[in-house]
C-alpha cells in the first residue's frame, strides 16, 4: 500500500501519517484509488457537482439565498440561468422549490449554486411547480438515484405515471395527475428506506392493491 | 490464620465491579437531526442533536464550530446544577468533536432526563456521544463515561444507583476516549508510551477522597471503560444499514 496516491472522500481525514475516520458508516473503495465512508444522515454535506433541491429563503441584489439542508445557506447568483441577463432576472418568492447544481463548496466560503449545467444550458434545473416535496435521509436519495433503477420506483412506474425529482440532500419532489397518486408514491418511497429489493416490491403491490 | 474478606453488600446484589444493564437505541426522534437514548439500569437519558447550523454565539471563536448544550431536568426549573452539567458536557464534547471541519456553525445538543437513578452525568455523556454519531457530526473519537463511588472501607464500587450515591462518602465521574481499532501497529497510536484509551477527557469529583483513592478509582474506571467501549461499538454497528448496491 505504500507509495500510492489515495483519494479520500467524505468521512475520512488525514492526521499526519495516519488516516482516521470521522463518521460512522460503511467504508467503500472504488478502483483505482478512492476511499470514502458511506453513511445516511438527515443533514447534507455539500459536494461540488451534486444536484440538490433547495428552498428560496431570501433574495438579495446579486444572489438568492437558498436553504439546502447543509450547515449554511447557499447563494444562487441571479444571473446563473440560461440566457440570464440583468433584464430578465427571475422572480422567486420566498418558499419556492428549485432544482439546482452545486458549483463551489469550499470550507469557510459561501456555497455557490447554479441553475445551468456545466455547458450553460438549462437542462431541467430551475423552479419546480405543483407537486409535493418531502424530506428524508441522504441514504434514501442515493438509493433512488442508483444506476439499475431502484425496485420501488420500477414497481411504481409499471402501474402509475408520475414525475419525481430527487435531490442528493435528502429532498424528494413528486408530481402526478391526481393527489391520491402523489400520496401513494410519496408513502411508498418513504417506507422503502430500510427494506430490501424484494420487500420493496411486495410493499408496493400491497399499497396498490389497497387503492384499486 | 485469619483471612478477612471485606465484601460490600450492594442492595441489588451486584459485585463492586459490575455495571448495570446497558441499553442504547439511535434515531428515535423524527425531527431531530440525530438522536439517541441511553439507559444504565433505571437511569435513562434522551439526547437530541440539531445542526450544524449557520452562525456562532457572540463570544465564541468563528474559526471553529461551536457546541451548545441544553440540559432539561425531569421535573422542576433549571438551576445551578443543570448549568454545571451543561458546562461539563460542553467541554467534554468540544474535546471529542472535530471543530475545524465546519467553521462558524453551531451544533445544539439537548439532553432530556427521563429517569434519574444515579450516575446521571455519565449516562448523559454516553447518550450525547451516540446522538452525535447518529447525526453524522465529525468526531475525533468516541467517549465512554463511568461513575466510580468510594465506600467507607476504601473499596471502589462502579456505577452506583441513587441510594448508593447519596449514602457513600465520595464519587467521581470519569470520561475516557473509546478504544481505537486500527490496522496500524501498536506503537503508532501511543501517546507518551501509553495506549490512546488510557487518556482521560473529563473527571468530576464530589466529596472528599485522598489522592491514592482517586488513582485507584481511575484504574477501576479504566478497566470498566473497555467493556463500555465494546458495548458502544456493537450497538452503533448494528444500526448501520447494509447497502446491497453502490454507485460509482
Amino acid at each position: 500500500m505504500a507509495n500510492q496516491t489515495i483519494k479520500l472522500g467524505g468521512g475520512l481525514r488525514q492526521d499526519c501519517d495516519a488516516i482516521s475516520v470521522m463518521k460512522a458508516g460503511m467504508l467503500r473503495f472504488s478502483k483505482p484509488n478512492k476511499y470514502w465512508v458511506e453513511s445516511s444522515q438527515r443533514r447534507y454535506v455539500p459536494c461540488v457537482g451534486d444536484t440538490v433541491l433547495g428552498i428560496v429563503v431570501d433574495s438579495k441584489a446579486d444572489n438568492f439565498l437558498v436553504d439546502i439542508k447543509g450547515h449554511a445557506l447557499a447563494f444562487l447568483p441571479v444571473l446563473a440561468f440560461e440566457g440570464g441577463t440583468r433584464r430578465n432576472i427571475p422572480k422567486f418568492e420566498v418558499g419556492t422549490l428549485i432544482y439546482v447544481r452545486i458549483v463551489k463548496a469550499n470550507t469557510g466560503m459561501n456555497l455557490e449554486l447554479s441553475c445551468t449545467d456545466a455547458t450553460g444550458k438549462a437542462a431541467e434545473f430551475g423552479p419546480l411547480k405543483d407537486g409535493y416535496m418531502f424530506e428524508s435521509s441522504t441514504g434514501l436519495s442515493r438509493m433512488l438515484l442508483n444506476s439499475p433503477t431502484c425496485p420501488v420506483l420500477e414497481a411504481l412506474g409499471k402501474k402509475l405515471s408520475f414525475e419525481i425529482a430527487v435531490g442528493l440532500n435528502g429532498r424528494v419532489w413528486v408530481n402526478a395527475a391526481s393527489p391520491s397518486t402523489i400520496i401513494l408514491v410519496a408513502n411508498a418511497i418513504m417506507n422503502s428506506e430500510s427494506l430490501s429489493g424484494v420487500q420493496q416490491k411486495i410493499m408496493v403491490e400491497k399499497l396498490l392493491q389497497r387503492v384499486q | 490464620m485469619l483471612v478477612q474478606r471485606m465484601e460490600i453488600d450492594r442492595a441489588d446484589g451486584r459485585t463492586p465491579n459490575q455495571l448495570r444493564k446497558l441499553a442504547c437505541s439511535r434515531n428515535i426522534l423524527n425531527r431531530a437531526h440525530g438522536s439517541a437514548s441511553w439507559s444504565q439500569g433505571e437511569t435513562k437519558v434522551l439526547a437530541a442533536v440539531y445542526g450544524p447550523k449557520a452562525g456562532t454565539k457572540k463570544n465564541e471563536n468563528p474559526e471553529k464550530a461551536c457546541i451548545e448544550v441544553i440540559w432539561k431536568p425531569k421535573t422542576g426549573q433549571i438551576g445551578k446544577e443543570e448549568k454545571e452539567y451543561e458546562m461539563v458536557l460542553k467541554r467534554t464534547l468540544q474535546n471529542m468533536c472535530l471543530l475545524t471541519v465546519h467553521p462558524n456553525t453551531t451544533t445544539s445538543i439537548i439532553i432530556q432526563v427521563v429517569n434519574d437513578d444515579g450516575a446521571l452525568l455519565p449516562c448523559a455523556i454516553n447518550a450525547a456521544c451516540a446522538a452525535l454519531v447518529d447525526a453524522g457530526i465529525p468526531l475525533k473519537h468516541l467517549a465512554v463515561a463511568i461513575c466510580c463511588c468510594l465506600a467507607e472501607s476504601g473499596r471502589v464500587i462502579l456505577d452506583p444507583n441513587k441510594t448508593e450515591e447519596q449514602r457513600l462518602k465520595a464519587f467521581v465521574y470519569l470520561v475516557f476516549p473509546n478504544s481505537i481499532q486500527s490496522v496500524l501497529p501498536e506503537g503508532a497510536l501511543q501517546v507518551g508510551g501509553e495506549p490512546y484509551e488510557h487518556g482521560i477527557i473529563t473527571s468530576v469529583t464530589h466529596g472528599l477522597m485522598s489522592v491514592d483513592e482517586y488513582f485507584f478509582c481511575l484504574e477501576r474506571g479504566r478497566a470498566a471503560s473497555a467493556k463500555l467501549s465494546d458495548f458502544l461499538r456493537r450497538s452503533l454497528q448494528l444500526q448501520v444499514p447494509s447497502e446491497s448496491s453502490k454507485t460509482g
